[in-house]
This record gives structure tokens, sequence and C-alpha cells, in this order.
């Protein structure tokens, strides 16, 4: 033990990892602010659904475009190298104040991504090609303890093979669920579109995402077939940003499956990016001629230490927690978030909010009036926003002057293909119901077993 | 059982793919994927919506020569004359009105035609002002259907009151005149819808064939649900009968649709209903074929109650019997309805609203489409 935690090997991955990490970083914000979303997702809205001890985080208007021109500026330091570990520090804190916006913009590899920046802050990732390395020779180094890039190979595998057993139930793997739904809708692509429409196709899409998602960490590991997984994850995830509107969670996965491979492969990464450098700014090269380790401090070491212990139990420790749950995962969505459940619903529901108060008044809320399409398609298929929504409505009449306002649901909710049913005991007076970690009993029961993890 | 079934589909790929390769010998069958959309969407396009709108332009066009008949000689034969044209145009329009995408959107025909109730007020402070602009939202429920039938049978309680309005009265040239200014507006605002669907825009329509945001069958089940949601249930049903709000039991019969005509409200109901039908079975404008549509796109998916085994597109179709029976013990009168007997119209408001859970959750669902309407006109 003692031995592989003094064992050094080069720093390369590392910096790679940096630079993959911020350049992608970058990329995403550009992208979403020039698709126009800040002002769609995060300024527009009346209502925000926050996060359950979390409620403190709150938009902040215009100020939000500064929020992001501040996570864009620290993706670009962290990909330079630039200022690192404060530029690491303000790329984790701003982009997961964002995250922490609205759960209806909630996807696993913002989550993914976030605690990847959250483990950077604790890497030695700046001494080595770098901008601080560059005007520093005192930082310089080219040698890091092995343990820093394996913690990021252990989490990206974990991420991968939780995903591989979410993936292990009766929907997914006896059913086709939700790709046989999903698959046809894409029909009418160029030459490959009428597979689509087969059902065996779904079937096959299905069983090699199961198979892929739970064993390429393996193969990845594994030399002789490390080409040949990072073949499969180019693939595999080049054909899901083709099929479905899934944004940057492809390239960020193919960009992170790269810490994989041995150092030589970082080494010619950074030799190539040098020479295409060094061609633009001759003085550019800075690599340490002798052979330099990175030595934490005892301190710093022992705080490392400490954040990946603690982090790992969590991480292993999360996905489970839907077993101290009763009633069906995926219909009460209680314990799924943060758990690497990815694409496993075709869900879509319809909520309609009574309000009414003692003197017998009543009014149907036009969902319109209060929340973009993207909260509402959430939201109608969601206990937990269900919720949150019927107190933003007792809250808003009871501004309005309606004394104690009763909120109820009409709900109807259709889970990978089976019919809709009401997801929301229409009988129980939502104005009255506290959130909390505890067990939602107005959620109505599915009444359908889906078997498996 | 359907291991087995998807492990055939695959043998028989197979077995294309190789009498492919071989080449040559034999014709191959043309294989119609029944998932294939171009000729649902075709369907809909040259066999429902632009005869449907032919249909309707033919009985506006009726009406409006009625119209000028009565503009050029306000007599009670006219006015009758101009009335029964009326009704029959207003009929014909609940089944184009489900049409609210392509022409129909970018037009906003729906606000121009159907925005009810009338604005009594806005229309006679528009008889002294030819040049209103009636292309603004307040000016929506000014005009259309709901504005002609407060002019020809909401002015005054007799007709012999109403003639005199169009014929003594001292504004009656202006009266006429904004009459004409309604009915050529309606013209030529449908006019504008019908020929840019048999423009450009057909084959554009029958060429855009995704089911992401902003393709042809994502804005028909878009607007098909929207009309069935807010403009059948609530509009013609919900908000009058005081389903939708209510104040102590307060109800709005002043809502119906046609209230001025109020022995027309239900027929109107039933048409757009019967229209929402017809076009989920695929049925041709002018003939009982049906062609692909909603309904076989639903079964070719095989989307079915798993419990059961039935047909999702059976439940639907199930439902929508459920909902004709309603309308079966409703009076034609949809106010005298409200205030006398107000059950029925709650009873038809329920089934309605699960249609739209079906239509909205189950269809969609199924279909892989994202339900992206905000506009809430008419509520």
């Amino acid at each position: 033990m003692k031995e592989y935690f003094a064992r050094y090997t080069s720093a390369a991955p590392l910096a790679v990892m940096r630079i993959v990490l911020g350049g992608l970083l970058f990329v995403g914000v550009i992208r979403f602010w020039a698709n126009g979303w800040i002002k769609e997702l995060y300024i527009l809205p009346k209502f925000h659904f926050t996060f359950y001890g979390f409620e403190f985080v709150r938009p902040l208007s215009e100020g939000t475009y500064v929020l992001f021109a501040v996570c864009g500026c620290a993706a670009l330091m962290v990909a330079l190298g630039l200022y690192y570990r404060m530029a690491i520090i303000v790329l984790f804190l701003s982009f997961t104040y964002i995250e922490l916006i609205d759960k209806s913009t909630y996807l696993n590899h913002y989550y993914f991504i976030s605690m990847i920046c959250l483990m950077m802050i604790f890497l030695p990732a700046h001494g080595y090609f770098s901008i601080d390395a560059y005007r520093n020779r005192r930082l310089q180094y080219n040698l890091i303890p092995s343990w820093t890039i394996d913690v990021l190979r252990l989490f990206v595998a974990m991420v991968y093979v939780y995903a591989g057993l979410a993936k292990f139930n009766s929907d997914w793997l006896l059913h086709a669920q939700p790709l046989r739904i999903w698959l046809p809708s894409r029909n009418d692509m160029f030459l490959i579109g009428p597979l689509f429409s087969k059902l065996w196709v779904a079937y096959a899409f299905s069983w090699i995402g199961f198979l892929y998602d739970l064993t390429v960490p393996l193969w990845l590991f594994y030399r002789p077939t490390r080409w040949w997984a990072f073949g499969a994850v180019l693939v595999f995830h080049l054909m899901t940003a083709l099929l479905f509107p899934i944004g940057m969670f492809p390239y960020v996965m193919i960009g992170t499956s790269l810490i994989f491979f041995p150092a030589s492969a970082h080494e010619n990464i950074l030799t190539w990016m040098k020479q295409l450098l060094t061609r633009l700014i001759p003085s550019a090269d800075s690599t340490p001629s002798t052979d330099k380790s990175y030595v934490p401090s005892f301190g710093v070491q022992r705080l490392a230490f400490s954040f990946f212990l603690i982090f790992f139990t969590f991480q292993i420790a999360t996905p489970w927690r839907y077993l101290l749950y009763p009633d069906e995962l995926f219909w009460t969505e209680e314990g799924y978030r943060f758990s690497w459940r990815v694409m496993l619903m075709e869900k879509a529901g319809f909520a309609e909010f009574t309000v009414r108060d003692s003197t017998g008044y009543y009014e149907i809320i036009n969902n319109d009036d209060y929340l973009t399409p993207l909260q509402q398609k959430m939201m109608s298929a969601q206990p937990d926003m269900v919720l949150q929504y019927a107190h933003f409505l007792r809250d808003h009449y009871r501004a309005m002057g309606m004394s104690c306002p009763e909120v109820f649901v009409d709900s109807y909710v259709a889970l990978n293909g089976r019919l809709g049913r009401p997801m929301i005991d229409p009988r129980i007076n939502l104005a009255n119901v506290e959130e909390s970690f505890a067990h939602k009993s107005w959620v109505l029961p599915l009444n359908d077993e889906i078997r498996g993890l | 059982m359907s291991l087995l079934r998807s492990r055939s589909n695959k043998f028989i790929f197979f077995l294309v793919l190789l009498t492919g390769c071989g080449g040559g010998g034999s014709d191959p069958e043309p294989v119609v994927d029944p998932l294939d959309r171009v000729p649902m969407l075709t369907n809909w396009v040259d066999n429902i919506i632009i005869p449907s709108y032919d249909n309707f332009n033919a009985k506006l066009e009726a009406m409006n020569t009625r119209g000028d008949a009565f503009m050029a000689t306000p007599t009670l034969t006219t006015l009758t004359d101009f009335r029964s044209a009326w009704i029959e145009a207003y009929a014909e329009w609940q089944r184009v009105e489900l049409f609210e995408f392509g022409p129909g959107d970018r037009n906003t025909i729906r606000n121009f035609f159907n925005i009810y109730p009338a604005d009594e007020a806005g229309i006679s402070q528009n008889f002294s002002d030819p040049n209103a602009n009636l292309a603004l939202p307040v000016a929506y429920s000014r005009q259309g259907f709901p504005a002609l039938d407060y002019l020809i049978n909401g002015l005054a309680a007799t007709d012999e009151e109403i003639l005199s309005l169009y014929t003594s009265d001292t504004d009656a040239p202006k009266r006429l005149a904004y009459l004409k200014r309604l009915t050529d507006r309606m013209k030529s605002i449908l006019s504008t819808v019908i020929s840019e669907w048999k423009g450009s825009y057909r084959n554009t329509f029958i060429s855009q064939t995704g089911l992401d945001i902003g393709s042809s069958t994502s804005n028909v089940v878009n607007s098909y649900v929207l009309n069935y949601e807010r403009f059948i249930r609530s509009g013609k049903i919900g908000i009058p009968s005081g389903a939708m709000t209510s104040s102590g039991g307060v109800k709005h019969p002043e809502k119906v649709e046609a209230y001025y005509k109020r022995d027309l409200s239900l027929t109107l109901a039933k048409a757009a209903h019967q229209a929402s039908i017809d076009f989920f079975n695929g049925k041709y404008a002018s003939s009982a074929t049906e062609g692909p549509s909603l309904k076989s796109y639903l079964n070719a998916l095989d989307a079915k109650d798993a419990a059961s085994g039935t047909a999702l597109a059976q439940i639907i179709n199930g439902q929508f019997t459920t909902v004709n029976s309603k309308f079966a013990l409703l009076g034609e009168n949809l106010y005298d309805q409200v205030t006398n007997n107000n059950q029925p119209m709650i009873d038809t408001y329920n089934e309605l609203q699960k249609a739209v859970r079906m239509l909205k959750v189950d269809m969609t669902s199924a279909m892989s489409i994202t339900i992206t309407y905000t506009d809430n006109d008419g509520d």
C-alpha cells in the first residue's frame, strides 16, 4: 500500500485531462451562451426548481451572464494552466452553482463534470505543460504520484459501471424500453434510418449499451484491448450524439476516457501540441531538462487523502440510496438523481393544478403562466417537482390575498410504453405537504414491477 | 415472445441483405415501412388539410356572397340567407381550426376567425374607426365568426330592430362598412393560408420527416393536442360550465361559442370534436376513406395497454366515442344547458379531460414527440 502511494509516473495524463476539461467547458459555455439558453433557462423563468437543501441558490437575473462569463474564463484558465488552483476552484463553484439553479436542467453529465472539477482541485495538474509552470520554473515537475491519475480512472470507471448496472432491469433488457420508442423516431436518417424501425435493432442497442457501459472500463484498462475499446468509445458516443439531443456529453465522455491511456500516449498528444505551439510562439517550449517530481507537503497530502476517502465513499454509496425507499424507483424517482441513471426512461406527464380557497372559489392553473415548456415537461413527471410547484402556487396565491389556498393536482404519467396513470393522489392538498427525504406516501403506486437493479 | 420475434426479424433482415447483395435476378417487393412518416404527411396534406380548407373556402365564399347581397339590400330575406350561410361556414370552420401549424400558424388564422366571446364594446368602437388595426391582439375578439354573430344575430332583440340598425339608423352605413371589412378580411386571410399550402409549403411539409421540435409531425401533433385541450375541452365546454374556474358555484354561460345564436353552440362543439376524430383516423376530407394517420402510426408502433393487450389507438377511439355519448346528452343550446342543468356539461368536460390525457401523454410518449406549445390564447 505504502509502496503504491510512493509510485511516480509522468505528469502528462493530468495535463491532458486539464486541457480537455477546460477546453470542453469553455466551448460548452460559449455554446450555451450562443444558443440563448442563459436567458431562456435562467433569466426568463419566473420560478426555479431548486434542489432540496440548496434553496439559497438563486439565479442572478442579468448577473447570470457574469456568472457564465466567470465560468468560461475559469475554464479557459484551467485549460491554459493559468493561476490553476484558483481557476479550478472558481470553475467548480461557478459551474456547480449554475447547475444548482434549476432541477429541470439537471443532466447526469453536468454532475459528472462538477465532480471531475471537484477532484481536480486536489490534483497536481498544473506543473506540466501550463502557463503557471512556464512562468514559474520552481513549480515545474514532470513526475506525479500515480494515485493522482488512478483516482480519475477509478471515478470514470465507476460512472460507467453504475450506468451499466442501472440498465440491468426488465424494461431495458427484456422490453428494449425506452429505445424501442426513441429509435423509430430517427428512422428518417440517411442510409441507416430504416433500421431504426426494426424492433431487433432496439434490442441489439439495449444489450450492447448495457454490456458496453458495464465492461468498457475493463477493456480500456487492459492494454491489448485498449485501442479496440477506445474505438468502441468513439463509435458508441458519436452514435448517441447522432441519435439523441444530448449536447456535449459524448465529447466529455470521449475526452475523459483518454485517462485510461498510458503516459506515453499523453506525451505524444502534448508533443504534438507543443510543436503546434512552438510554431506559433517560438519560445514556448519549457520542458524541464531533468526529471522533477511533484512532492506535496504532508498537510496537502493528508487533505487530499481525506478528501478522496470521503468522496469515494459518498460516490459509491449514493446510487444505492434508492434501496431505502419502497415503491418503484422509476416511478417515484426517490434516489434517482446523482446515480448515473442515463437515458433509462421515456416518461411523459400531464399535471393540471387546481387552487381552491375556503369560500368556494377555485381555478384551474394554466402552467404556461408560470413555467417554461421545459420546466413543465420535467415537473409533470417528477413528484418532487410537482410538490415544489404546488408550493409556489400556494405562496403565489397567498401573496395575492387568498387566505389558506389549497392546491390539488390531476396528474397522469406514462412510463416506458405503459399506458398513463395518475401519479399523485388527487385528493391530497399539496399545500400542506412538506418536502423531505422521507418516502412520499402521496405518490400513487405504479402497479407494475420493473425487475432488476 | 417479443425476443423470438426480434430474432426472426433479424433473420429476415439478413435474408434481405443477402438477396440485395446477390443482386438483380428478381424484382424485390417494395417493402413499405408502416413507420415511414412520408405517406402519413402526404395523406394529411393532400387528402385532409388542403381539401378541408377548400371545403371551408367554398362555404366562406358562399357566406360572403350572401353577405354582399345583404349589404346591398338589407331585408329580412337577405339577412336570413346571410345567417344560414354564416352557420354553414362557421360549422365548416370547425373542420380546419385544428390546422394551426404551417401557414395556419404563420397567419395565426384562429386569432382572426374564432376568438370569443365577442368584444361588443370594441366592435361598436370600431364602427366609427374604419382604420382600426385589426391585427392587434386586442382586436381578435372584434372580428371573425364571433363578431359576425354579434352583428347579424345580437345587435338587438328582434330581427326588425336589427334590420333597422342597417337601414334607417344614422350609423347604418358604418355598420355595413364594418361587416364588409370583416368578411373581406376573412376571405383574404384564408386565401393567403390556402395559397401558401398549395405553394411551396406542401413539399416543405412532407420533407420535414423528423419528430424533433419544429418537424412537421411534431408541429401537427402539438397543434392537434393544443386544439383539443384548449379550444374544445376548455373553450367550448370547460369555461362556460365553470369547470375551469368558478367562484362559489358561479358559471359562465355567457362564454359559450355562438353566444348570439345559442342553439348553434352544441353543433359547433360536435363538429370540432368530429374533426379531431376524423383527423386522428386519417379520414379523407371528402370521403370515408382512411389513409395513413396517427391511428395507423400508433398501431405500427404497437402502442398498447400491456395488461389488456388493447391497442392505444383503439382506447383513444373508445374515449372519443364516450365523449360523443356525453355530447348526445346535451341540448343544442349550451347556454341553457349550463344555466338549467350543468351536470351533463361537467360530465362531458370530465370525459374530454380523459381524452386530453391520452392524447397529450400516451400518444405523444409512444410517438416520442415533445409537447412544446406555450401560447395561451383563448384561455
